[in-house]
């Protein structure tokens, strides 16, 4: 680690300091002498992968193969963060409002083209520099196999004979197979408020509800439900891609039954908008020899998803276009219209506020929620002492991203030893040891992305 | 069978290099599932770039082992610092950490460990005669089912708390309330987000447990601690008497005074173990349930059936000894709809089955046919992880009574820096850290007027599948609300969810005449 030029003049002033000041000017004195300093080739330190959606899940499981060989031609740690939550809105963010530095980098899934206009974010596939599109998953109609109906045709006419009737699911309400259903309705001249549109979340619940009868029709790619296909347990009814799918070659395509529709679930890298080009052509390279060598391919085929390869241009262009249809689904009045639902989001609150009311109420009323006796009593001291404590974390929030989780860390503890009068000895050897040790086992063994700051390797 | 069952015998418990995967994936799976907001998940996602390199037995061998592992070990947090290190600790933290504070963390972790290699010897062998059967039972849960199981679940939390019903009823409903912020998924609309984009993630349980137990817990302790001196005595369990050799007390004095007390009280209270452990095999075996519904559920039987019921939440062993019981017996069960659907149970079991097809292994029911041998070794491996978990746990339980001797004003630091890193740690998020503090002194105030945290942390966690499965039902039935008794399963759990709450009441009633 070379020294910081600036940082060498400190720790001059002497004298009839508390011990614990010392501390801390001994710890100010060696972070500033072992900052990093600015310059720097790139990569050298760890990359942050963010997956939008949960450990263990099939995305999770290609950012993962891609973060393990990432890493190989980089020759830095690749580290997968799962910013699940929000249906993406979380991930696809974080990643986008990350600084264009290099050092962060998005595993970018379909729903980007659809959370904007769903009104969940602001933030399109033009917050982002596309890298590579690196799977691609066509998605399919599902029925039980015991189901009255063998092709397509039987379960059109049977939506339109008895509309509202059928339930289906694959996903949450907007979700990507949410929208591939509607899609086909609506090219096939049927509403999409002629099938109940189910919200569970995932493909995989979606399919145990199907067998369990609660649903009729599930729409989800052809890998989700490879295993009850082969176990005889549903069967596809069809594709909604340009051409038949290899794994299924006797299922006929949307296209072929005349309908002109195709809906498909895919993922890909990018990395923030304003990434300057040479880290973007050292990253680009790296994942173009990742996406070509056989052991991604080797991956993708056993795992059971679709290869593809999009450079960055038809990237970008295949983003541009779905956009624009996936608009013109949204922004369809029958679309709309299947969106108002009638249990709307504020059913399930009201009803806990009201039954948050009548318990304050009951307790209040019998004298049940009074602090005991037994409580400890508040002191100014002890209030302090919390307010102290409280504003530790605080300032972890506030000053980590910025110097970095070691100084803020000793610093914390620091001010913490202090307050309990630790003799400054135990509490500079505890320091010592334990900040870079938790550093190193939590961001070089548990891959943690702790902040980096002026000390981190 | 008997054919397929010698083979994979052979496969796992002939094969050192198995017994060394087991072994190495056991040391892992503690180590990882003792960091609080580090999940067995996690150690599991860590892994999986290395099973490519491994044979599918010695691989799902490691898997099973380390989650394992990390479930027992989210006890050890749960006991010496109250920050629960899996959810599944969540429904007996203050029955295991009122024996720290007596200083007798051993009691309640010899414990945890014997009950939970019971728990799961007894859902790896439940599921190796039934698991095919059961596997049938769990395709027939639809939406109204896993309402009325998700309810169960919140309902035990509500039963087992000490103290009034009242409290913990409040508890419960803060927490659901806290689940409905963020993005709705059943609706996918944003509420009470105030239009803050972090806030669309909703309140992530993992910072929540470690703020409103270990960090409430560390205020707790500031507001009542003397500068001035005397340090809690903490009870030295060290008695003089004759020094043994160092042989007998490296080997011979952990089995003596950890494990021979904890067997006991198992072998008083067989039927209990044997309730626990079935209650946890068959709401394990459910997709979406698992674990932690699992310790919940046992818990309240547990107190339902207890002699000492009052003593619930406030260091029962007997209560400790069934959650952990049953929470271990849930692990096995979640591979069965993965193995016969390819639905995965929990995201353990989500990555198993990418890691199955990458061995070229297609989950469906005719794995029992085809790969007889790799699924009996799957449950071969639960018992062996279970074997070397006695060892390993035992070891971690005397590593971890160094925790305890630590004065209590160099720990409180420690456990403040390892709530923020733990919080941290799950999603590399500062919000997450802000969430923890919120939390914390959320749980703080609560606590100082008696009311429990564990319905908190239940209401969090269930509260957004609670929601989405009654929303769903009644999309699906049109409306009325007959959807939740019109089926058989359903019609069951409702009685047993309606029972619960009418009994529960007339105790109360008949304790005030």
């Amino acid at each position: 680690m070379p020294a910081d030029q600036n940082g060498t003049k400190t720790g001059t002033v002497r004298s009839p300091l508390k011990h614990l000041s010392r501390t801390f000017l001994i710890l100010i004195s060696g972070f500033l002498l072992l900052g990093c300093s600015g310059q720097e080739e790139y990569p050298n330190r760890p990359i942050n992968l963010i997956c939008p959606w949960s450990a263990g899940g099939g995305s999770d499981r290609v950012a993962r193969q891609l973060g393990a060989q990432l890493e190989r031609e980089l020759g830095v740690p690749v580290n997968v963060i799962n910013a699940t939550g929000g249906a993406g809105v979380t991930g696809h963010t974080r990643g986008a409002l990350a600084r264009p530095d290099g050092y962060t980098i998005t595993l970018v899934t379909a729903e980007l083209n659809m959370l904007h206009w769903r009104g969940l974010t602001n933030i399109t596939y033009r917050d982002f520099r596309p890298i590579m599109q690196v799977n691609r998953d066509d998605a399919a109609l599902f029925v039980r196999s015991d189901a009255p109906w063998e092709t397509l045709q039987e379960l059109e006419d049977a939506i339109k004979s008895k509309p509202g009737e059928l339930r289906a699911s694959g996903t949450a309400f907007g979700g990507i197979w949410h929208v591939a259903l509607a899609g086909w309705l609506l090219e096939s001249d049927l509403k999409p408020a002629d099938v109940i549109w189910i919200s569970i979340n995932g493909s995989a619940p979606s399919l145990q509800e199907l067998m369990a009868g609660g649903v009729e029709v599930v729409s989800c790619s052809i890998p989700e439900a490879q295993s009850l296909l082969d176990a005889g347990r549903i069967k596809c009814l069809a594709v909604m891609a340009g051409q038949r799918s290899p794994r299924l070659p006797d299922v006929p395509t949307l296209q072929e039954v005349g309908i002109d529709w195709t809906a498909r679930t895919w993922r890909g890298l990018a990395a923030p908008k304003n990434l300057p080009d040479d880290r973007f052509r050292i990253l680009l390279s790296a994942v173009e020899n990742v996406v070509s060598s056989r052991e991604y391919q080797t991956f993708l085929q056993q795992a059971g998803f679709g290869y593809a390869a999009l450079p960055p241009a038809e990237f970008e262009e295949a983003l541009q276009q779905e956009d624009a249809r996936y608009g013109r689904i949204f922004r369809s009045a029958a679309f709309q219209s299947v969106r108002s639902q009638r249990y709307g989001p504020m059913l399930f609150p009201t009803v806990l506020l009201v039954l948050l009311g009548i318990t304050l109420s009951l307790l209040l009323l019998t004298g049940n929620l009074g602090i005991p006796e037994s409580a400890q009593k508040l002191t100014a001291a002890g209030l302090g002492k919390v307010g102290i404590a409280v504003g530790a974390v605080i300032l972890y929030i506030l000053l980590s991203g910025r110097i970095g989780y070691m100084p803020t860390m000793a610093l914390i503890l620091a001010g913490l030893f202090w307050m309990l009068k630790v003799r400054w000895f135990v509490a500079l050897s505890v320091i010592v040891v334990l900040v870079p040790l938790t550093y190193q086992l939590f961001a070089v063994y548990l891959r943690v992305p702790l902040p980096w700051g002026w000390i981190g390797w | 069978m008997g054919d397929a069952l010698m083979q994979a015998l052979q496969q796992t418990a002939g094969s050192p290099e198995v017994w060394l995967i087991i072994l190495f994936s056991a040391v892992y799976g503690v180590f990882v599932g003792a960091i609080p907001g580090l999940t067995a998940t996690m150690a599991v996602a860590l892994f999986v770039p290395t099973t490519y390199w491994l044979d599918p037995i010695p691989a799902l061998a490691a898997i099973v082992t380390m989650v394992a592992c990390a479930i027992f070990a989210g006890d050890i947090p749960t006991t010496l610092l109250r920050i629960p290190g899996t959810p599944a600790s969540a429904a007996y933290v203050d029955d295991a950490y009122t024996f720290t504070r007596q200083g007798q963390p051993e009691r309640a972790l010899g414990t945890a460990l014997v009950c939970s290699v019971l728990g799961g010897l007894f859902g790896a062998v439940v599921l190796m005669i039934l698991g095919h059967q059961l596997a049938r039972v769990a395709a027939l849960f639809s939406v109204s089912e896993y309402f009325w199981l998700y309810l169960l679940g919140l309902s035990s939390a509500v039963v087992v708390s000490r103290g009034s019903t009242g409290r913990a009823l409040l508890a419960l409903i803060i927490g659901l309330l806290l689940a409905t912020v963020g993005l709705s998924e059943v609706h996918t609309q944003a509420r009470f987000t105030f239009g803050r984009p972090e806030l669309f993630e909703g309140i992530n349980f993992i910072p929540a447990m470690i703020g409103l137990f270990g960090m409430s817990e560390v205020l707790r302790n500031l507001i009542g601690y003397q500068t001035t001196g005397s340090e809690p005595e903490t009870p030295q369990a060290e008695k003089s008497g004759m020094r043994r050799s160092w042989l007998y007390r490296v080997f011979i004095q952990p089995v003596v005074e950890v494990i021979r007390p904890a067997w006991r009280l198992f072998a008083r209270r067989k039927g209990h173990g044997l309730r626990s452990g079935s209650i946890g095999a068959l709401i394990g075996m459910l997709p979406g349930a698992g674990a932690d519904i699992g310790a919940w559920v046992s818990l309240a039987a547990s107190k339902r059936y207890s002699k000492t019921p009052e003593q619930y939440g406030r260091g029962s062993l007997e209560g400790l000894a069934d959650a952990t019981t049953a929470n271990n017996a849930a692990l096995a069960g979640g591979w069965i709809p993965a193995l016969v659907f390819g639905i995965p149970g929990d995201s353990v079991t989500a990555i198993v089955i990418g890691v199955l097809l990458m061995k070229n292994v297609n989950p469906g029911p005719e794995i029992f046919q085809k790969q007889a041998v790799l699924v009996y070794s799957i449950y071969l491996s639960f018992i062996l992880a279970n074997l070397v978990l006695i060892p390993v746990g035992l070891a971690a339980i005397r590593a971890g009574r160094y925790v305890v001797r630590i004065p209590q004003r160099i720990l409180l630091p420690i456990i403040l820096l390892f709530c923020v890193l733990g919080a941290y740690a799950m999603k590399g998020s500062y919000f997450d850290v802000g969430i923890m503090l919120g939390m914390g002194l959320l749980g703080f105030l609560l606590e100082r007027r008696d009311v429990p945290l564990g319905p908190v942390v239940l209401g969090i966690i269930l509260g957004g599948p609670l929601e989405a499965r009654f929303i769903q039902a009644v999309t699906g039935s049109g409306g009325t609300l007959l959807a939740f008794f019109d089926r058989p399963m359903a019609a069951a759990l409702g009685t047993l969810t309606i029972f619960l709450w009418v009994s529960t009441g007339i105790r109360g009633l008949m304790k005030k005449e």
